[in-house]
């Protein structure tokens, strides 16, 4: 619940598995970024507990705060990068929980973070623009680059807050892609809000419908059909809901 | 087909509105009236007439190899004029950046009233009275120029600072901060990048306006080529006021065409 007496999210009972690709889908203002955020506390939740690890997220202080933030990861719609810095710089800046303060502000990071660093560009294919500047690359590109930042972080979890929004369908399709492939090959568990029904139903594990800050749905892929979106948006499925296939 | 009816540019004035505007004007053309009669304009000082003094400080320089051989005397003073410009900058930029973060709303919330308040204060203060002081406190000479010009810069360039602080983009702090980064590396890695082409931009505007204002504290005591030149205009020597005035304006102009076209580069 907000300050302002808006409630956001209400009667969330969830349960996250380990390794699981969950897509969570609703319209603009269902709660979905509210939901994502409240799991490394970017929002507090006014009532209730979430626990990771069994552990009570919402007791934490900050500097078990900042521990929690280390293991789970974010990727933001705007990709949230220093325009200004290089992109290996900006992946770096990923491992600072993990560094030193006083060595993270001479720039003295361990050689294998670098390592870790550049490997992971080189997971999302563009390690060959590591010493380029930020805001030379291309929408598509920066979102790999901030996904290799939350690589670099080594989290358990990955939250993604409508990563591909701001792209265009295919490149939604590529980074969409990347995303899971990563996500599968260090199995993290990751949590991702979209709103494109499809591409949801295309690389989804399992689906949680959030609509009006409550759980519509909640079920594997397997058990999804058009019926269900409709019951998520609470109207008809429309063109609009849907970003096309990868050759669009 | 009906005529649309006239739309006018401005609001309609009320009554009430154009017997405040006359009323104003009435009261500020007596205003006027007051000042033009009340102020003497009347000659009073030395017999020279203006043109005799202007041609001596601004042709006879020239004429005289007397006066020619003395430029390079004069330079020598102006390089101590841009060093104590250089030294008290550099020192002021070092100041600035922390009273910037504290003052900057976006980072401190609501300490930031502290940083602000402690800019003002500084900017409250002439740049003369700070001289005055610090010759008083380390004697006379370019050391008291460079303490004075510092103090005062950092009340403007923390200031400037702090508005771009204010404006940058702060998601790139969230970034850090849902990594697991503490507030300093989230300083570091997500403001500094973004601030500090303008920061060095304002810097070098800075240095600007502080060769010009360490040529008046010269006047003070507190070194530079402000104290030759209040010598040689207590004397009337205004050929030696004109060869300083001379060496003081290429300078100033050249430094201004130089960093006009290093803070292009820079932003």
């Amino acid at each position: 619940m907000y300050p302002n007496g808006h409630q956001g999210l209400k009667n969330i009972n969830l349960k996250i598995n380990d390794g699981e690709f969950v897509v969570i889908v609703g319209m603009s203002g269902a709660g979905k970024s509210s939901l994502i955020r409240s799991i490394n506390r970017m929002v507090t939740p006014t009532e209730g507990e979430l626990l990771i690890d069994n552990e009570n997220v919402l007791a934490f202080r900050e500097k078990k705060l900042r521990q929690l933030r280390t293991n789970v990861g974010m990727v933001f719609q705007n990709y949230n990068l220093v325009k200004r810095m290089s992109v290996l710089r900006n992946v770096m800046s990923g491992r600072l929980g993990h560094t030193n303060t006083f060595r993270s502000l001479l720039g003295l990071f361990p050689q294998e973070d670098l390592q870790l660093a550049m490997n992971n560009l080189k997971r999302v294919g563009i390690a060959e623009k590591a010493y380029v500047r930020a805001d030379q690359l291309s929408g598509g590109q920066q979102q790999r680059v901030s996904i290799a930042r939350v690589l670099t972080q080594q989290p358990k979890v990955i939250l993604a807050d409508e990563p591909v929004a701001s792209l265009d369908p295919p490149t939604s399709h590529r980074v969409m892609k990347d995303l899971r492939r990563v996500s599968k090959e260090d199995n993290l568990t990751t949590i991702v809000n979209l709103h494109f029904i499809d591409m949801a139903m295309e690389y989804a594990d399992r689906i949680i419908g959030l609509r009006d800050g409550e759980v519509v749905f909640d079920g594997p892929i397997s058990e999804v059909t058009e019926a269900t979106f409709e019951e998520i948006y609470g109207r008809p499925i429309k063109d609009d809901d849907l970003i096309g296939s990868e050759e669009a | 087909m009906s005529q649309p009816t006239k739309v006018a540019l401005r609001k309609a004035q009320t009554k009430k509105g154009k017997v405040r505007f006359y009323l104003t004007l009435l009261v500020l053309s007596a205003l006027y009236l007051v000042a033009i009669l009340e102020t003497e304009f009347k000659i009073s000082s030395s017999q020279a007439s203006p043109f005799t003094t202007l041609r001596r400080i601004f042709i006879s320089p020239f004429t005289s190899m007397d006066y020619i051989s003395q430029f390079p005397e004069y330079i020598g003073y102006m390089m101590e004029t841009i060093a104590i410009a250089f030294a008290g900058g550099l020192v002021a930029t070092l100041i600035a950046i922390p009273i910037a973060f504290l003052a900057a709303r976006n980072i401190s919330k609501e300490f930031s009233y502290i940083g602000k308040v402690i800019l003002n204060a500084i900017r409250a203060i002439p740049e003369l009275i700070f001289a005055i002081i610090f010759v008083a406190a380390v004697g006379i000479g370019p050391y008291a120029g460079v303490l004075a010009i510092s103090i005062n810069s950092v009340g403007m360039l923390g200031k400037l600072y702090a508005e771009v602080i204010e404006s940058i983009d702060m998601s790139t702090i969230d970034a850090i901060r849902a990594s697991g980064g503490n507030r300093l590396q989230a300083i570091w890695y997500g403001v500094l990048p973004q601030v500090l082409p303008e920061f060095s931009s304002y810097s070098i505007y800075r240095f600007e306006i502080d060769v010009r204002s360490s040529t008046v504290l010269g006047i003070v005591g507190a070194g530079g080529i402000g104290a030759p030149l209040i010598l040689a205009t207590y004397q009337r020597s205004w050929e030696d006021v004109g060869l300083i005035l001379i060496v003081v304006i290429v300078f100033v102009s050249l430094i201004d065409i130089l960093s006009g076209k290093i803070r292009k580069k820079l932003v």
